[in-house]
C-alpha cells in the first residue's frame, strides 16, 4: 500500500470522531477501515489504469478536518472573515452579468461552506450538511448509503465518506423553477498541502428546473486537493442544467464522483470544461429509472505541460425510451495526458433507447497522450447507438491556407484549436457564457512554439 | 515585380521544375498554360511558400528581394496572394472572422491601423457589391460545404478584400460551369489594376476568353517552352498539348520559342 494511504489511515484513526446520527458514525468508521485496508487506486483497477497517482503522492496532502466548524450554516447574506466579501475569492470567472445575475451564490472555501446569498424563492432550500441531515435525514441517508466504498478503486469515495461532515444540500420542491445558482470553489493551500472532502446533494423534485454553474478559483499554486462526492436526484420531468469549469493550477488535484438518479422524463444536461489542474478526475454516472429521460454530457479539455484530466462517464439505460449523448473534445499539448472513458449500458427491456458518443482529440505535441475508450453494451432491441472516437493532429493544409492569407503560424493554430472546441461551446444555450468560455479556452491553449 | 531565374524544384525527390524562367511587371496579366504534370501548380505553390517543395537551383525575386527565404505569411503580407485550385475547408472558423484576422495581420505588418468589425463589414459590403457575391458566404465556416463555384468565388472575394500586389490564380477555372466561370472571370477583371500583377494558371484557353492576358507562357516538362500574346492560347487550344510535345513548338515562329 502506498505511504500516502497509510498516512491517511493513521490520521483517520487518531482524529476526533465526527458527531452525527449513529448510522453515519458507523458508516464513517466502515469507510475508514476500507480505505486503510485497500489503499489508493492502483493500475490493476481497470477504471484507474490510466490515472497516475504520482501527482497526488508528490503533493502528499494531509486530510483536512473541519470538525464542528459548521454547526449551523450562515444566515443568508451574512459574511465571515472568509465569507462573501472575503478576499479569498478572486474575481469570478463568470461575471454576474453573463449569468443574468444568478439567483443564488454559494461559496465553498477549503472544503467548508463559507457563505451564500440570493433571492428568496419559495420552495428552494439551501442548507449545510448538518442542517440537511436534521431536515431530510432519511432522504440523505438513502443517498449516502448508496455510495460504493469498497476496494482500492473506491478509495476517494471511501475517504469522502470516512471524513463526511461538510456538505451542501439543495432541495427544490416540485414544480419550482429555482433559476440559476452559482457554486464557487476555492482552495488556499494555506495550511500546507491538504485534501479537502465535501459532499453535495442536489435534490430536484418533480417538474423542477435548476441551472447550476460551478467554477473553481483557487489561489495560484494552492497545492491542495479537493475530493467531492455529488448526489443528484431528478424527479420526473425535472431539468438540471449543470455547467462546470475549472482552470486550476498545475499542482491542484480535483477528484469528483457524481451519481445522478433520473426519474421519468427528466433531463440532465452537463457541460464540463477542464482548462487546467494537475490531476483531475470526474466520474459521472447516471441511471435512468424511468422512461423518456435524457442525459447529455458535453466536455472539452485543453491541456498543456504535464496536466492530467480523466473523464469517466457512465450511462445506465435501465428504462426504455431514454436517450443519452456524450460529446467530448480534447486538446493536448506538452506532456499532458487525457482520458475519456464513456460507457453506456442498455439493459434488457430498455427498448427504443438512443445512445450517441463522440470523442475527438487533437494531439499538439509528440509527448501528449490521450486514451479514449467508448464502451457500449447493448442487451435490448430497437436501439439506436452511434459512437465515434478520433485522435488527430492539426490539419497542415488548413494551416498553410491561413498562413497564405497572412496569419502567423501560431495564430492559425490557435484559430483551428478554438474552432475545434467551439463544437462544444456552440451547444450551450447561453451564448454569452459560451463566448466567455471560448475566451478562457484561448488562454488555456498551449503556447504554439516550435515544440508544439 | 516578380522575376524567376532558372528555377529547379523537386518534390519528394522528383524533379518537377527544370530551369524555369519567368517575369511579370505591375499592371500585367500573364497566363501560364500547359498540360497536366508540366509543373504549373508547383510553380504557384513555390511562390506561395508551401512546404514540401525543394528549390535545388535558381532564384525567385519579388520586388527585388529573395522571395524564397520568406515565410508564407510574410509573403502574404508583402502582397502575394494565391487563389487555390482546391481551397481548404476549415470547419468552425467563420469566413468573415478569418478574413478580418488575415487582413488585420497584413495591415499590422504594414504598420496600418487594424480595422474593427464595423469598418471591416463596410469594406466587405463594398467588395461583395463589386463582385456580385451573395453575403451568405460570410456567415459560414471557411469553404465548409461550399460548392465548387462558391469556393472559387470565395477565393476571388478574399483577393478583393486583401488587395494583393501579385495574385496567382491556380486553375481557378477547374470545376466551374460556364456561368460560374464567367462570374469568377468578371470578378478577376474588376480587380485588374495598374499596380497589380496577376498570373493565371490554366489548362484551357476558355478562361482566357474572359480574362484576356497580356502574355501567354507555355509550360511543358518543367520549362517555359513558348511565349506569346493571347493568340498563342488560341493556337494551343486548336492544336492541343500533344501537338506541342510532338515537336509542334518548332513550327512556332522563332519569336515565340522560349
Amino acid at each position: 500500500m502506498s505511504a500516502l494511504a497509510q498516512q491517511w489511515g493513521e490520521s483517520l484513526r487518531s482524529a476526533t470522531p465526527a458527531q452525527g446520527p449513529r448510522w453515519l458514525d458507523e458508516l464513517r468508521l466502515r469507510a475508514s477501515d476500507q480505505l486503510t485496508a485497500h489503499g489508493l487506486p492502483q493500475r490493476k483497477d481497470e477504471d484507474w489504469k490510466y490515472t497516475p497517482m504520482r501527482v497526488l503522492e508528490k503533493l502528499n496532502p494531509a486530510i483536512a478536518y473541519h470538525p464542528g466548524s459548521e454547526n449551523h450554516f450562515l444566515e443568508k447574506g451574512q459574511t465571515t472573515e472568509r465569507g462573501l466579501n472575503g478576499k479569498w475569492f478572486s474575481d469570478p470567472i463568470f461575471p454576474a452579468a453573463l449569468l443574468d445575475k444568478p439567483d443564488y451564490e454559494i461559496r465553498v472555501y477549503d472544503g467548508v461552506l463559507v457563505g451564500h446569498e440570493g433571492s428568496d424563492r419559495p420552495g428552494v432550500t439551501v442548507l449545510s450538511l448538518t442542517e440537511g441531515l436534521q431536515r431530510y435525514e432519511s432522504l440523505l441517508r438513502k443517498h449516502i448509503e448508496s455510495v460504493d466504498i469498497s476496494g482500492s478503486a473506491q478509495a476517494f469515495t471511501a475517504l469522502n465518506t470516512a471524513t463526511l461532515n461538510q456538505g451542501l444540500v439543495i432541495h427544490i420542491d416540485q414544480q419550482v423553477d429555482a433559476g440559476t445558482m452559482l457554486l464557487r470553489w476555492a482552495l488556499s493551500g494555506k495550511a500546507g498541502p491538504s485534501i479537502h472532502n465535501f459532499r453535495v446533494f442536489l435534490l430536484l423534485g418533480e417538474g423542477t428546473r435548476l441551472q447550476l454553474i460551478e467554477q473553481f478559483e483557487s489561489a495560484d499554486h494552492s497545492g491542495s486537493a479537493l475530493n467531492v462526492v455529488v448526489h443528484v436526484e431528478l424527479g420526473s420531468n425535472a431539468v438540471l442544467d449543470h455547467l462546470r469549469l475549472q482552470n486550476e493550477s498545475e499542482n491542484t488535484v480535483l477528484m469528483s464522483s457524481t451519481r445522478i438518479d433520473q426519474a421519468q422524463g427528466s433531463r440532465y444536461l452537463y457541460a464540463g470544461f477542464d482548462l487546467g489542474g494537475g490531476l483531475v478526475r470526474h466520474e459521472l454516472k447516471t441511471v435512468f429509472g424511468g422512461s423518456g429521460a435524457h442525459a447529455t454530457f458535453l466536455g472539452a479539455f485543453v491541456l498543456d505541460n504535464a496536466r492530467h484530466v480523466d473523464n469517466h462517464i457512465s450511462v445506465d439505460h435501465a428504462s426504455p425510451g431514454c436517450s443519452s449523448e456524450q460529446f467530448f473534445r480534447g486538446v493536448l499539448g506538452g506532456r499532458s495526458r487525457g482520458v475519456f472513458n464513456g460507457k453506456a449500458l442498455i439493459r434488457p427491456g430498455a427498448d427504443e433507447s438512443s445512445v450517441r458518443q463522440s470523442s475527438a482529440n487533437l494531439l499538439l505535441s509528440p509527448l501528449a497522450q490521450i486514451d479514449t475508450k467508448p464502451e457500449l453494451e447493448i442487451y435490448a432491441d430497437e436501439v439506436e447507438a452511434r459512437h465515434g472516437a478520433t485522435v488527430g493532429q492539426l490539419d497542415e493544409a488548413a494551416i498553410f491556407y491561413m498562413r497564405s492569407r497572412g496569419l502567423g503560424e501560431a495564430e492559425a493554430k490557435r484559430l483551428l484549436v478554438a474552432a475545434f472546441c467551439r463544437a462544444v461551446t456552440d451547444r450551450l444555450e447561453n451564448q454569452a457564457l459560451a463566448g466567455r468560455i471560448s475566451q478562457l479556452i484561448d488562454q488555456a491553449m498551449p503556447s504554439f512554439t516550435q515544440e508544439n | 515585380m516578380l522575376e524567376i531565374k532558372n528555377l529547379h524544384v523537386t518534390v519528394g525527390g522528383k524533379a518537377i521544375l527544370k530551369g524555369l524562367d519567368f517575369s511579370i511587371e505591375a499592371g500585367q496579366v500573364h497566363a501560364i498554360m500547359g498540360p497536366n504534370g508540366s509543373g504549373k501548380s508547383t510553380l504557384g505553390n513555390v511562390i506561395a511558400g508551401r512546404e514540401g517543395y525543394e528549390v535545388t537551383q535558381g532564384e525567385v525575386l519579388y520586388k527585388g528581394k529573395n522571395l524564397l527565404e520568406l515565410a508564407p505569411e510574410v509573403r502574404a503580407c508583402e502582397g502575394i496572394f494565391m487563389a487555390f485550385q482546391y481551397p481548404v475547408e476549415i470547419p468552425g472558423v467563420n469566413n468573415t472572422y478569418f478574413l478580418r484576422a488575415a487582413l488585420n495581420a497584413q495591415r499590422k505588418y504594414r504598420g496600418e491601423p487594424e480595422l474593427d468589425s464595423m469598418e471591416f463589414l463596410k469594406l466587405v459590403r463594398e467588395k461583395l457589391k463589386i463582385l456580385h457575391i451573395n453575403d451568405d458566404l460570410l456567415h459560414r465556416a471557411v469553404n465548409e460545404g461550399f460548392s465548387g463555384g462558391e469556393k472559387k468565388r470565395n477565393e476571388i472575394f478574399q483577393m478583393a478584400v486583401l488587395e494583393p500586389v501579385l495574385a496567382i490564380l491556380d486553375e481557378t477555372d477547374s470545376g466551374l460551369d460556364i456561368d460560374a466561370l464567367r462570374l469568377v472571370a468578371e470578378g478577376v477583371n474588376r480587380l485588374r489594376s495598374d499596380d497589380r500583377a496577376m498570373i493565371v494558371i490554366t489548362h484551357y484557353q476558355r478562361l482566357l476568353d474572359h480574362i484576356v492576358p497580356d502574355k501567354v507562357h507555355v509550360l511543358a516538362d518543367g520549362k517555359i517552352v513558348a511565349r506569346g500574346g493571347a493568340e498563342l492560347a488560341l493556337k494551343l487550344e486548336e492544336q492541343g498539348y500533344t501537338w506541342l510535345e510532338q515537336g509542334g513548338i518548332q513550327s512556332l515562329g522563332a519569336e515565340l520559342r522560349a
